[in-house]
């Protein structure tokens, strides 16, 4: 029996036949014993009720011995399938260690494939996917103020404002207030002062966000009271790296810009608001409000929200609207043209990476189905070249089914182990990746190989493994099998309809790394184009540096110029040193706005222009060549005692004074109408002030010594030292000035420029290389079938030689069925990257999605290359020897 | 149901009991249910018969730890029965059983026996 079920399989039972047995068997047992009752003389009746009682409880019996029957039934299955299983993976194993070649290349192919797929997933799931550290946080919104008509573009929000909204919207449980860092300076117990970034924020922020903290408390109402203001909240990455992670430090007492400050909690471990703070400080917002005029036209406060149950976004934002529609009337100077706009502040955080990331993803997946094409190719020719072996086992009694399963178990063991070495490349790449552009990824995300990316590469392999096994497993275990046993001659070369598939195949590939080459071919001319932007100033020998006066001491303007003057000296004289000055905010890391009144003009108060406000002082122009264009730049003679003298960009210049009388003219800026009369001294120069692919706009180089009251400046220092020597000279600058100030962010203007390239430079240098990854890939296939064919038609062609085909006549045989298969996949190709471009679009610069260039150079370079995988098979069959090829077989 | 039967299987015949009988039963030759019940009988003059219903249940039982397996065959007299025989397994178990019941039984005796 156990062996009847082990080599000739038995169908398996039914409950009913089981049921049926069990009856069987039972009743014979009792026939049995009646039987031998009747010989002793009892009557049917009496022997039958004997029998019985004997018995025992023959109903439970019967059910109990179905029961053990279905059981032991379930149990062989599993165990026969487990088994069959096992033979399957053991055959496969097998099969695989006798062609090294095709299982080396398939694993590499896989590992590549399916490692960047996990690379990418891991990367694009925590910024796009991993919860925000705020509870419900998809919920959570940031309000801005926005003019109607253009929503994407808004600005924050005026304090006054902010009240207004706060006290009289009613589609949030909430709005608190955030005003963006500032630095200050943190005196340790020991050691040098370190700067710190620090975030001002409503007493309510943290009872909006909803995240409580991980030590004491966070900042709550009463927080902001003057006199009750000294309070401190400490991000988890600050305590960790300054405080040590000190259990014991809710409670104590640091100093903070010279005043003194109560640690009240610590937040927890990825908790951040902005992008990188420290520490949150209460914000004092009845103060702010004291100053009617500037609290109503000044827009720095940030908005965050949570939207109330079971109110919808488009209902919030309508709510916000009246708002603003009824402050517009109430603040005509301020608000008359003044809208409000809403962003999940998911989208805010992850806003630029998210085009970048579902692009990458995009490209992995094609990448992946390029690989998985290949694959499939490469298996479809083994098996062709096994069709004589999976005949003899068909014959030998394994069904279809059984075929199928057994090459399907072949490719997911293959893919299972390539997407196991997969993980381990993506991991390494990861963290690769990471390092290379640190700035790239905002800290809150947190990018690791975690059992979730684990899940989505097991899932991508177990997917890769069917889509490449599937196919030629279905072909190799078709009916005309038993034809190849038969079949001695030609036996293995495969049907029509196989040739068929392959030569799709091969089409697709071509196509789709075509559409990935013209992505990233985009990609790279808008770098290119980006690399040529003139910068307007020459970032080569500069070092940069922050600097902030911080403590009470500097709330007089008078010793902040002091001390900047004092620096800027003491640093100029240096040996090694060509120019030192200071800017508000370094280039492409933009500035703040306001606006524009010009003396003897029309200004409309409703729509004043807007200026990007930049403050400078000392040589920031020689130090940054940035050329004097007309007038002069700030010198002595611009004193802060004297009315106040400006310098505008060429492009204000032009837009605002195109008679090009600038110089002379008087200007007024900032939310005051009454303000001020600067009179412009010089134009300089344009810069890119806000990126390099932000187009150069109106932009004022305010003079620094009139500006004071403004306390963060950026150092800028044209010398021939290294950054770390010159980082030095700073520090030692600053020390003997104010021993309590803190220097931050050495770095030079080449890197912070390079910086502001960093998520561009990642996403081109990623879709590159998967655009030859593709190519590569393509390029093989192409090859493989050719070859194959070639190795197919051997005696073929050693009858077209002995005949006398030239060997050119025997290339273009062979060539030609290549170069129609990459032609027509260049056609499609082409359609499909037309088509897909268009997504790319947001991410372009300087060319259109339909550059010609970028175009033709793609088509070009796929075409030599699929010349290139054609014309090697093409030469072997050149070298056909007529005589061995007909002897063969 | 049980009435006599209450006779014939002695009250304290545990399953274990009746599984270590139906393995010994076995260990020469595959036999179906009625043979063995006649096989206890005659083996232990009477005094071990063992019910029918607590006879299929440990052969199911004992089927499904694959220590017996059955198979259909003709009886005697023509009839399709179902033949159970010993596993490898199952013999192993036996033998194990048996020098435990044995101890056992011998413990017990050594109690029991007046001193």
């Amino acid at each position: 029996m156990s062996i009847g079920r082990r080599f000739f399989k038995l169908p398996w039972r039914s409950r009913t036949t089981i049921a049926r047995d069990v009856d069987t068997e039972l009743s014979f047992h009792l026939d049995m014993r009646i039987a031998e009752l009747r010989a002793r003389g009892l009557s049917e009746d009496a022997a039958r009720q004997q029998a019985m009682a004997e018995f025992g409880d023959l109903d439970f019996t019967r059910v109990y011995c179905r029961r053990q029957d279905e059981r032991t039934e379930r149990d062989d299955r599993h165990a026969d399938r487990l088994a069959e299983w096992r033979q399957d993976l053991a055959y496969a194993v097998r099969t695989l260690r006798r062609s090294p070649a095709f299982a080396i290349v398939s694993l590499l192919t896989l590992a590549i494939a399916i490692g960047a797929n996990t690379a990418v997933f891991t990367v694009s799931r925590a910024v796009l996917l991993q919860p925000l550290p705020y509870a419900d946080a998809d919920r959570v919104y940031r309000v801005s103020s926005s003019w109607p008509g253009h929503p994407t573009d808004v600005v924050p929000l005026s304090p006054a404002d902010f009240a207004d909204f706060q006290q009289t919207q009613t589609s949030f449980s909430g709005l608190g207030a955030i005003v963006p860092s500032q630095s200050v300076i943190w005196r340790p117990k020991s050691g040098d002062p370190k700067s710190l970034d620090a975030l001002l924020v409503g007493s309510n922020l943290f009872s909006v966000l909803g995240t409580p903290a991980l030590l004491g408390r966070a900042i709550i109402a009463g927080d902001e009271i003057p006199g009750n203001d000294h309070n401190v909240v400490l991000s988890f990455d600050c305590w960790q790296r300054d405080f040590g992670g000190d259990a014991g430090i809710v409670g104590q007492s640091i100093e903070l810009s010279g005043a003194t400050y109560r640690v009240i909690g610590v937040m927890p471990y990825g908790f951040l608001i902005g992008q990188h703070e420290d520490l949150w400080l209460p914000y004092d917002q009845a103060g702010t409000l004291k100053d009617v005029v500037r609290a109503r036209k000044q827009h720095y406060v940030h908005a965050i929200g949570r939207l109330k149950a079971g109110v919808t976004p488009a209902r919030a934002l309508a709510d916000l609207r009246t708002v603003a529609a009824r402050l517009a009337q109430q603040y005509p100077e301020a608000d008359s043209a003044r809208s409000a706009s809403m962003r999940p502040v998911r989208d805010i955080i992850s806003g630029d990476l998210r085009p970048a990331l579902l692009l990458l993803q995009g490209a992995v997946a094609l990448v992946l189905l390029i690989a998985c094409a290949n694959l499939a190719n490469l298996a479809l020719s083994r098996t062709m070249g096994r069709r004589r072996e999976l005949a003899t086992r068909a014959a030998l009694g394994a069904g279809r089914a059984r075929l199928v399963r057994q090459l399907v178990t072949e490719s997911l063991l293959l893919s299972i182990i390539g997407g196991a070495m997969g993980v381990g490349l993506a991991m390494a790449a990861t963290r690769l990746l990471l390092s290379v552009n640190p700035t790239t990824l905002p800290p809150m995300f947190d990018a690791r190989v975690d059992a979730g990316v684990l899940a989505f590469s097991l899932a991508v392999s177990l997917v890769t493994g069917v889509l490449f096994g599937l196919l030629p497993a279905l072909d190799g275990s078709s009916a005309n099998l038993y034809e190849s046993l038969k079949d001695s001659g030609r036996g293995n070369s495969g049907g029509r309809a196989s040739g068929r598939v392959r030569k799709t195949l091969v089409v697709a590939q071509v196509a789709l790394a075509l559409i990935l080459l013209t992505g990233a071919g985009l990609l790279i001319r808008s770098f290119g184009e980006l690399t040529r932007v003139t910068l307007g100033f020459d970032p080569q020998g500069v070092v940069t540096a922050g600097l902030r006066a911080a403590g009470d001491q500097y709330e007089d303007p008078v010793r902040v110029n002091a001390f900047y003057d004092g620096v800027i000296d003491d640093l100029s004289h240096a040996p090694g040193v060509t120019a030192v000055g200071a800017v508000s905010d370094l280039p492409t890391r933009g500035g703040s706005g306001t606006a524009l009144r010009i003396e003897g003009e029309q200004n409309d108060e409703a729509r004043l222009p807007e200026l990007t406000y930049l403050s400078v002082r000392g040589d920031f122009f020689k130090a940054l060549r940035i050329p004097i264009i007309a007038g002069r730049g700030y010198d002595a003679r611009d004193r802060p005692d004297i009315p106040e003298t400006t310098i505008i960009n060429e492009t204000t210049a032009k837009r605002f004074f195109p008679k090009g009388d600038a110089v002379g003219r008087r200007i007024r800026i900032g939310p005051d109408p009454n303000g001020t009369w600067m009179t412009i001294i010089g134009v300089a120069g344009d810069f890119h002030s806000e990126g390099l692919d932000t187009p150069v706009k109106p932009t004022l180089y305010a003079n620094h010594r009139h500006e004071a009251w403004m306390r963060s400046m950026s150092l800028v220092m044209r010398t021939s030292r290294t950054a770390a020597d010159a980082g030095a000279l700073i520090r030692r600058a600053i020390r003997a000035r104010d021993p309590s100030l803190a220097v931050r962010d050495v770095e030079t203007l080449n890197g912070v420029v390079g910086g502001s390239l960093a998520s561009r430079r990642f996403a081109l240098g990623l879709a590159t290389c998967f655009a030859l990854i593709a190519l590569t890939l393509a390029a093989v296939g192409i090859y493989g079938v050719l070859a194959y064919n070639v190795a197919n038609r051997t005696r073929e062609f050693g009858v077209r030689i002995a005949l006398g085909a030239s060997s050119s006549r025997v290339v273009s045989l062979v060539v030609r069925q290549g170069v129609v298969a990459s032609l027509v996949g260049i056609v499609a190709g082409l359609v499909g990257a037309l088509l897909g471009a268009r997504l790319l679009s947001g991410m372009l610069f300087g060319v259109t999605t339909l550059d010609v260039r970028t175009y033709g150079s793609v088509v070009l370079l796929v075409f030599i290359v699929a010349m290139i995988a054609c014309i090697v098979p093409a030469l072997r069959a050149t070298r056909v020897d007529p005589l061995t090829s007909m002897r063969a077989d | 149901m049980t009435g006599s039967a209450m006779n014939r299987t002695p009250p304290e015949m545990l399953q274990g009991t009746v599984d270590i009988l139906v393995l010994r039963a076995l260990a020469w030759q595959a036999m179906h249910g009625y043979a063995i019940s006649r096989w206890l009988d005659g083996r232990s003059d009477g005094v071990l018969s063992v019910e029918g219903a607590a006879l299929y249940q440990a052969l199911h039982r004992l089927e499904r730890r694959k220590w017996i397996i059955s198979e259909w065959g003709l009886s005697e007299n023509n009839r399709k029965a179902k033949y159970y025989s010993l596993t490898t397994a199952g013999r192993k178990q036996l033998r194990t059983e048996t020098s435990t019941w044995m101890a056992y039984a011998d413990a017990v005796h050594k109690v029991l026996s007046p001193a």
